[in-house]
């Protein structure tokens, strides 16, 4: 087994955090003002200290390890629900208990116990997600004020997510279709190649947030000339400057991979299946699609992943999805919202990276 | 990008981004709004320069040490490799938007969330860079430097990294533009920045505004481009190609 002590380091962090953090949790009057911080100490219940042990044993060199790991982070978490619960029991309605900084730090150390590096970390993020299952289902959660929020923005929120996922896919399939389009012109000329490559190398260096800045105008320019469009449903505003824009950036990864793609494959795979007969037609379908799949997919990663942080900073251009939340959050200081927006995009990403590479691994 | 073309792109962009340049093109295209002074706009990028280089700076230096640390054949630090493959995959795949966002209630308004988001997204590149630069080093030449006599340390001053910092230079270039897009998103934060002007005119609905910062961000990234382009070109001597590969931006 690999030398394990880098894993004393989450470990260490997570107990400095409980045991010498000075928020976590803290009870505030309403959900915008800020509330008076109160240790670890002043609201785990005795049981919940259990999670140090588990702790110790997450961090432990044994096979188990992430097991104890997720086993320990539930425990907290179910412990700082209950001391969530026990503070608002008998205080006003609009009163808040929220999540303090030591409790998410020594959370989220968890969290890389659990997703490190290393065996058994499937099993030990299923158990993890479905021990987080039946805690939010018993009610154990109910408390935080990141569900109180939850609950009363459970449909926009679904919609963001909806919104989110949907402007991605969709800047995914113009982003496919634009490197399909350059990569087959690239085929027929190399100067034309080199060019593209030189544009969407530019495109690149322009930060995002400039590119849809830049377009916001140049669009509405755009419409005032041709009115037309603005009845066919484009807008300065909203999905439009955000899909041309991320479609740009997504082009370069995808076109690299299908030109890639479509060049690795082995000259003498080439020879033997001209020698069987093939024409360039079924050479494409079965030699060098197939034999390009890992191109290809590894591509689609890191364009996909790179859509669901890029559609994120598309609601600051009235895009909708996700970012639209965080920004909104952002611009009322209401932590929970910016949660609300920012944790499933963090999920969202890393469930895309993660799948897409599993999937390319396999291909 | 190649430097002189960048430079050439920044130096348009930044007369469309002062004030009578910006003028001229909303009449062009028909916009309205009241153009941003040049001189406060100027006063926006000094202080998105200096947060790029105190955020970055500092953090791509931690990103080549930890990166030559990691990879040193003998030592406690090997241990860490798989972790800071992890590390950096995981921080390719969160924006630095979420990261500012997250840090924001936290840290509070300012440039404090900005400069976490920063220094994080500047070390990831570099330190990848870095452990992919010395692990594609020759074994030969090492084994051959540890034959002359060279103890490890020397081994590494003198044969690993004269061969691996060409290599390196890429994940740098990366570091420096990620940090210039993220120091713009920080302005949501309340860092000053030349995003500022974008989200004042997203909020306002003053086209020549927006115009005026996307401009003036764009023309500061293809600066930081160039400078990054042209001083590889002459520290390696024409081995500078290999800062063009461009690659992964989030």
């Amino acid at each position: 087994m690999a030398p394990t002590w880098p894993r004393l380091l989450p470990a260490g962090l997570a107990l400095a955090a409980l045991i010498l953090g000075p928020d976590a949790l803290s009870l505030a009057p309403n959900r915008l003002m800020p509330g008076a911080p109160l240790s670890a100490h002043d609201v785990l219940p005795g049981w919940a200290w259990l999670a140090v042990p588990l702790l110790a044993l997450g961090a432990a060199p044994w096979r188990l390890a992430p097991l104890a790991a997720a086993g320990a982070l539930l425990v907290l978490l179910a412990g700082l629900g209950a001391g969530a619960a026990a503070l608002l029991d008998g205080a006003a309605p609009a009163a808040r208990a929220t999540l303090g900084s030591a409790a998410w730090v020594a959370l989220a150390a968890l969290a890389a116990l659990v997703f490190w590096p290393g065996q058994r970390r499937l099993l030990a993020a299923a158990l993890l997600v479905l021990g987080l299952g039946v805690l939010a289902w018993g009610g154990v959660l109910d408390g935080f004020s990141l569900a109180v929020e939850f609950r009363a923005r459970r449909e926009a929120v679904g919609a963001a997510l909806a919104t989110h996922l949907w402007l991605s896919l969709s800047a995914l399939g113009l982003a496919s279709a634009l490197a399909s389009l350059l990569a087959l012109a690239g085929l027929a000329s190399a100067r034309l190649a080199a060019f593209f490559d030189a544009l969407l190398g530019g495109v690149q260096v322009v930060p995002a947030i400039a590119l849809f800045g830049l377009l916001v105008p140049l669009l509405a320019a755009l419409l005032g000339a041709f009115p037309g469009l603005r009845a066919a449903g484009f807008g300065a505003i909203g999905a439009t400057p955000a899909l041309i824009g991320i479609a740009l950036y997504l082009s370069l990864p995808l076109l690299r991979a299908l030109r890639t793609g479509l060049t690795a494959t082995d000259p003498a795979v080439i020879q033997a299946a001209t020698a069987l007969g093939m024409g360039r037609g079924r050479m494409l379908a079965w030699v060098r699609l197939p034999l390009g799949l890992p191109h290809f997919l590894g591509g689609l990663r890191v364009a996909a992943v790179q859509a669901v942080g890029l559609v994120t900073l598309g609601g600051l251009v009235g895009a909708g999805g996700l970012g639209a939340l965080v920004f909104e959050g952002m611009s009322q200081f209401a932590t929970d919202l910016i949660l609300l927006g920012a944790l499933p995009v963090v999920a969202l990403a890393l469930a895309v990276d993660a799948g897409l590479g599993a999937m390319e691994r396999r291909a | 990008m190649r430097p002189l073309p960048a430079l050439a792109l920044a130096a348009l962009l930044a007369f469309l981004a002062s004030a009578p340049g910006a003028a001229m093109l909303a009449r062009g295209l028909g916009l309205e709004g009241t153009p941003f002074d040049t001189a406060r706009l100027l006063g926006l990028a000094g202080q998105h320069l200096l947060l790029v280089l105190g955020g970055a700076g500092p953090a791509i230096l931690l990103g080549i040490a930890v990166g030559l640390w990691v990879t040193r054949p003998s030592g406690a630090g090997r241990a860490l490799r798989p972790v800071a493959d992890a590390g950096a995959a995981a921080a390719q795949a969160i924006p630095p938007v979420v990261v500012v966002a997250l840090a924001f209630p936290a840290l509070g308004f300012g440039a404090a969330p900005t400069l976490l988001a920063l220094a994080l997204y500047a070390v990831m590149p570099v330190l990848r860079a870095t452990i992919a630069a010395v692990e594609a080093t020759p074994p030969d030449a090492v084994l051959a430097a540890r034959a002359m006599g060279m103890t490890e340390r020397e081994a590494l001053w003198r044969v690993v990294l004269p061969l691996a910092w060409p290599a390196m230079l890429p994940g740098v270039r990366t570091a420096v533009l990620l940090a210039a897009a993220t120091a713009a998103v920080g302005s949501l934060a309340g860092a000053a920045t030349l995003g500022t002007p974008i989200i004042l005119g997203l909020q306002t609905m003053n086209e020549l505004l927006i115009l005026q910062g996307a401009a003036a961000t764009a023309a500061l990234a293809f600066l930081c481009d160039a400078a990054l382009g042209g001083l590889a070109a002459r520290l390696t001597g024409g081995q500078g190609a290999a800062m063009q590969a461009g690659g992964d931006r989030t």
